[in-house]
């Protein structure tokens, strides 16, 4: 399944607005040795991710502001260093809502976090096939 | 060029970025992961008995947060160098690393792109801030002060006494309150209004509440 990956991405370019090209084809190269592990690590990172969105819904939903705060922070953090930078941008502006304890309008950026964390699982499963996808019951 | 095998701590709560972290650093020969912290007070207790060369340190951390770490780390005498890691920090917090002792600061949308170097530079002796190696310490601990010192608050003639009106007004308290508040008749507070007004050219209290806000005459207020 590597080296099908690895052909893949020669003739797919990343999608820039989803996942950074340049931090997904740095880290896929540093890790060139060990294909699976670079899918296990985006899979993890999917896994988690959704996971953070579903408590993100829950501390919404109760207008618990620090704990959205401290959720999106989490998400914040591997978005960023994984190169989901919509994913990033979104979390960033649930994080602020959090720390200025105005979570009113976090119900619609929890929505714009789903679409591009979809945008990202949808360009990963692409590039890296269906090993990358998280269980059924965390995607989406 | 970088010879020596230089051996690096990462500490950050989050597990996914810890092996990102680590799997793309270890893609670089002259650099050795030797642990990892889940948080500040196991990144602690590892920096004591691992003695890496470079500690990663993410500033938001559960038990001790990062800021605090460094401090300890610093207080405790120990010769690791410490890089922060981060998602957003603002330029008191950069100035407070610096005189905590760190190194350099890296946003964590930038590692890929710049940790290995910046790691390197540190070892050769360098700071390391926005994407590059500093070239004038001293002149960027300036520029920092300068920018996170508020500017001095403008008086435009205004006594102390007038000034502390100004800001009692803006406060929306009534002549009567000021009045009881500095022990002074209301006559006296009316007086010193009608000056505020000549020498501010405004009105009326509203007028000079937005004068007040909008020219930096108010006392400074802590940050968040």
């Amino acid at each position: 399944m590597g080296a099908q990956c690895h052909e893949r991405q020669r003739l797919m370019p990343v999608n820039e607005s989803t996942l950074a090209p340049l931090v997904f084809d740095q880290l896929q190269q540093a890790m060139a040795g060990d294909p699976a592990g670079f899918t296990e690590l985006y899979h993890d990172y999917l896994a988690d991710a959704w996971q953070a969105l579903r408590t993100l819904g829950d501390a919404v939903r109760q207008q618990q502001a620090e704990e959205v705060r401290a959720k999106a922070h989490h998400l914040k953090g591997s978005s960023m260093v994984l190169g989901a930078r919509a994913v990033a941008q979104c979390a960033s502006a649930l994080e602020e809502m959090g720390r200025s304890a105005d979570i009113r309008t976090a119900g619609a950026m929890l929505e714009q976090t789903r679409l591009a964390l979809l945008a990202v699982q949808a360009e990963l499963s692409t590039r890296l096939g269906v090993g990358v996808l998280p269980a059924n019951d965390t995607a989406a | 060029m970088p010879s020596t095998l230089v051996r690096v701590l990462i500490a950050d709560d989050h597990p996914v970025v810890r092996v990102g972290l680590r799997n793309m650093l270890q893609a670089d020969p002259l650099i050795n992961v030797v642990g990892e912290a889940r948080d500040g007070v196991e990144a602690l207790d590892l920096a004591r008995s691992l003695h890496p060369d470079i500690l990663l340190l993410d500033l938001a951390m559960p038990n001790v947060a990062g800021m605090e770490a460094l401090r300890e780390m610093t207080s405790g005498g120990l010769n690791t160098r410490t890089i922060v890691l981060t998602g957003l920090i603002d330029n008191r917090q950069i100035l407070e690393a610096l005189q905590l002792g760190a190194r350099a600061v890296v946003l964590k949308d930038a590692v890929v792109e710049h940790l290995s170097e910046c790691i390197h530079a540190v070892m050769q002796g360098q700071y390391w801030l926005e994407g590059r190696p500093v070239q004038n310490l001293v002149q960027v601990l300036r520029d920092l002060t300068v920018k996170t010192t508020p500017p001095p608050r403008k008086t435009f003639g205004l006594t102390a006494r007038e000034l502390e009106v100004v800001t009692l007004i803006t406060e929306g308290c009534t002549n009567k309150d000021i009045a009881r508040q500095f022990g002074i008749s209301e006559e006296t507070v009316k007086r010193h209004l009608t000056n505020i007004f000549n020498k501010l050219g405004v009105g009326n209290r509203l007028e000079l509440a937005l004068f007040a806000l909008n020219h930096n005459l108010l006392p400074a207020t802590e940050g968040k």
